[in-house]
C-alpha cells in the first residue's frame, strides 16, 4: 500500500515538475486521437452519403391502370417471396396522386394541368428494396424475367448503370477509406511511440540514478506505467471534450446537407461512445505502456 | 570485508582493463585508490557496486560473493554500498531532502524511519539549512554534500566515493575529504578513487596505486606515487 501511495506520488510529483513535457506528450496523443476521431467521422459521412445515394435508386414495376387490387397483391407477394428481396412498397393509383399533389401543392401549372386532365393518369407501382444493395441487379434480372401481364413497364436501364457506379464508389471508398485509416492509425501509433520513448529519454539520468541507490524494479518502471495511464486517460477525456463540442457544431451542417434523412454522426458518437473512446483509451494505453517498458528497459540496464 | 581474488575484466575479449587483480580491504579502512585515466580504477568501482560482472576471479562484500550476483539482488547489494560519483547524480527536479528521502522511498523504507534519517544525515553534511532547496540553487560541493548523504541513510558499511572532489575548487574538496574522514571515524569503510595528489598525501592513509590494469603498489602509509 505504501509503495503503490509513493509510486502514485512519484508519477504525479514527475508530472507536474515536468510540465511542459507533459504537455508536449499530451499534445502528440491529443493529435493522434483526434485525427483518427476526424477520419472515423469522414468515414461516417462517407458510408451515409453512399446509403443515402442507394435509397435513392427505385427498382419499379408500373403496372396496368385497370389491375384489380388482388392481382397486384399476388405479384406483390410473388416478388416478396424471393431471398433476395427484402420488401415491396404497394403504392396504389390513389396514394400516387395523392403524393404527385403532396410534391406539386406550390405548383398551380402541374396542378391545372392534371385537372384539365380529368382523369387519374399514374399508374399503380410495386417498388421493391432488395435484401442486398451489392443483389440489386440480380433482383433487376429477375424481375426483367418476370412474365405477368398486369406489368405495363420495367425499364431500368438507367438504374443499372447507377447501380453500378454507386457499387464501383462503395467498393472504392471502403478500399481506400480502410488503407488510409490504416497509415494513419499506424502512423499514429508510431508518433505516439516516439513520444514516450522520448518523454523517458529524458528520464535517463533518473532511472539510473534510481538504479544505484538500489531501487528494485517494481519501483523504477512503476511510475513510468502510472504515468501512462495518467497521459493515455487525459488525453482521452481531453479529445471527448473538444470532439463532441466539434460534433454539435457540425451537426446542422450535415441535417442541411442530407435534408430528409436520418444522418445523425453526434447521436452514433453517443450511443457507441464506450466503443470509440474505450477502445482509443485501450490502445493508447497499451502502445504507451509497450513503449515505456521498453524506453526504461534500456535505461535501467545500470 | 572487501576481498578481490585473482579478478580479471575486460570489455572486448582482447584487451584486459583489470588483470588478476586482488586486494584485501579490512572494515573500517580508509583506503585510496590512485592511478592515471585509463588504469582500471572506475573498472574495480563497477564491479564492486554490480554494475558489471568480473571475467575471472571472486569478489566478496563480507560474506557475500558478488561475482555469481543475479540480476535482482543487485538492489540489495546496492542498499549495503554507499557511491558517490563526480558528476553528484542527483535528481535535478527534486530538493536536496528529497534527493536524500528518495533512496529509501525507493527501497520500501517506512515513512517513520526516513522522517527520522534524513534530517539526521543532512545535518551530519550541513545541509539541514537547505534541504528545500534543489541541486541548481546551491553551490558543487553541497550537491556533493547532498549526495553523500544520500549515500549515508542506508547507514552502508562501505562508502565508495568515485572521483568526488573532481568537479570542486580546492576548499570545496578539501571539506569533502574532512566529511568522508568523519564518516570513516564512525566506523565506515571508505575507498577513495582519486587522482588528486594533494589529497591522497595529505590523508597519510593506505594508498592503492593501480597502474595499466594492475596494482602497482599498496602502502599502509601511502603517497601518491604517479
Amino acid at each position: 500500500m505504501l509503495s503503490l501511495y509513493r509510486i502514485i506520488k512519484f508519477s504525479f510529483q514527475d508530472i507536474v515538475r515536468n510540465i511542459w513535457l507533459t504537455i508536449v506528450t499530451i499534445t502528440i496523443l491529443l493529435i493522434a486521437l483526434f485525427s483518427i476521431n476526424t477520419l472515423l467521422t469522414v468515414r461516417l459521412i462517407s458510408d451515409n452519403a453512399v446509403g443515402v445515394i442507394r435509397e435513392k435508386i427505385d427498382i419499379s414495376l408500373y403496372l396496368k391502370p385497370d389491375t384489380i387490387e388482388s392481382e397486384i397483391i399476388a405479384l406483390k407477394n410473388k416478388i416478396a417471396a424471393s431471398p433476395k428481396v427484402k420488401e415491396v412498397v404497394y403504392t396504389s393509383k390513389q396514394s400516387a396522386i395523392d403524393a404527385f399533389r403532396s410534391k406539386y401543392e406550390n405548383d398551380p401549372t402541374v396542378l391545372a394541368a392534371l385537372k384539365e386532365l380529368g382523369r387519374n393518369p399514374l399508374s399503380p407501382s410495386l417498388t421493391v428494396v432488395p435484401k442486398n444493395f451489392e443483389e440489386s441487379n440480380l433482383v433487376i434480372n429477375d424481375l426483367k424475367m418476370l412474365d405477368n401481364s398486369i406489368i405495363e413497364s420495367r425499364d431500368f436501364s438507367d438504374n443499372t448503370a447507377i447501380l453500378n457506379k454507386i457499387s464501383d464508389i462503395t467498393k472504392r471508398v471502403n478500399e481506400v477509406g480502410l488503407g488510409i485509416i490504416l497509415i494513419f492509425v499506424l502512423t499514429s501509433l508510431l508518433v505516439v511511440y516516439n513520444a514516450i520513448r522520448v518523454a523517458i529519454y529524458t528520464h535517463r539520468q533518473e532511472i539510473e540514478i534510481m538504479r544505484l541507490v538500489g531501487a528494485s524494479n517494481f519501483f523504477i518502471y512503476m511510475p513510468y506505467m502510472f504515468s501512462a495511464l495518467v497521459y493515455s486517460l487525459v488525453s482521452v477525456l481531453i479529445v471527448i471534450s473538444i470532439f463532441y463540442p466539434f460534433l454539435t457544431l457540425l451537426q446542422p451542417y450535415l441535417e442541411a446537407f442530407f435534408m430528409g434523412y436520418n444522418v445523425n454522426i453526434l447521436s452514433y458518437f453517443v450511443e457507441n461512445f464506450l466503443v470509440i473512446f474505450g477502445a482509443q483509451f485501450l490502445a493508447i494505453l497499451f502502445i504507451n505502456i509497450v513503449a515505456s517498458l521498453f524506453a526504461v528497459r534500456k535505461y535501467a540496464k545500470v | 570485508m572487501i576481498t578481490l581474488e585473482n579478478v580479471s575484466k575486460s570489455y572486448d575479449h582482447r584487451h584486459k582493463v583489470l588483470k588478476d587483480i586482488s586486494l584485501n580491504i579490512k572494515p573500517g579502512e580508509f583506503v585510496s585508490i590512485v592511478g592515471q585515466s585509463g588504469a582500471g580504477k572506475t573498472t574495480l568501482v563497477r564491479l564492486l557496486i554490480g554494475e558489471e560482472r568480473a571475467d575471472e576471479g571472486r569478489v566478496m562484500i563480507g560474506d557475500w560473493d558478488i561475482t555469481r550476483l543475479r540480476h535482482r539482488e543487485i538492489p540489495y547489494l546496492r542498499r549495503q554500498i554507499g557511491v558517490i560519483f563526480q558528476d553528484f547524480k542527483l535528481l535535478p527536479k527534486k530538493t536536496l531532502e528529497e534527493n536524500v528521502a528518495f533512496a529509501l522511498q525507493v527501497s520500501g523504507g517506512k515513512s517513520d524511519k526516513i522522517k527520522k534519517v534524513v534530517p539526521s544525515v543532512l545535518k551530519i553534511v550541513g545541509l539541514d539549512d537547505k534541504k528545500k532547496r534543489y541541486p541548481n540553487e546551491v553551490s558543487g560541493g553541497e550537491q556533493q554534500r547532498a549526495a553523500i548523504a544520500r549515500a549515508l541513510v542506508h547507514q552502508p558499511k562501505i562508502l565508495l566515493a568515485d572521483e568526488p572532489t573532481g568537479n570542486l575548487d580546492a576548499i570545496n574538496a578539501d571539506e569533502i575529504i574532512n566529511l568522508l574522514l568523519r564518516i570513516n571515524k564512525f566506523g565506515t569503510t571508505v575507498i577513495l578513487v582519486t587522482h588528486n595528489k594533494e589529497i591522497v598525501n595529505r590523508l597519510n592513509r593506505r594508498v592503492v596505486t593501480m597502474e595499466n590494469g594492475q596494482i602497482i603498489n599498496d602502502q599502509a602509509h601511502g603517497r601518491y606515487l604517479l
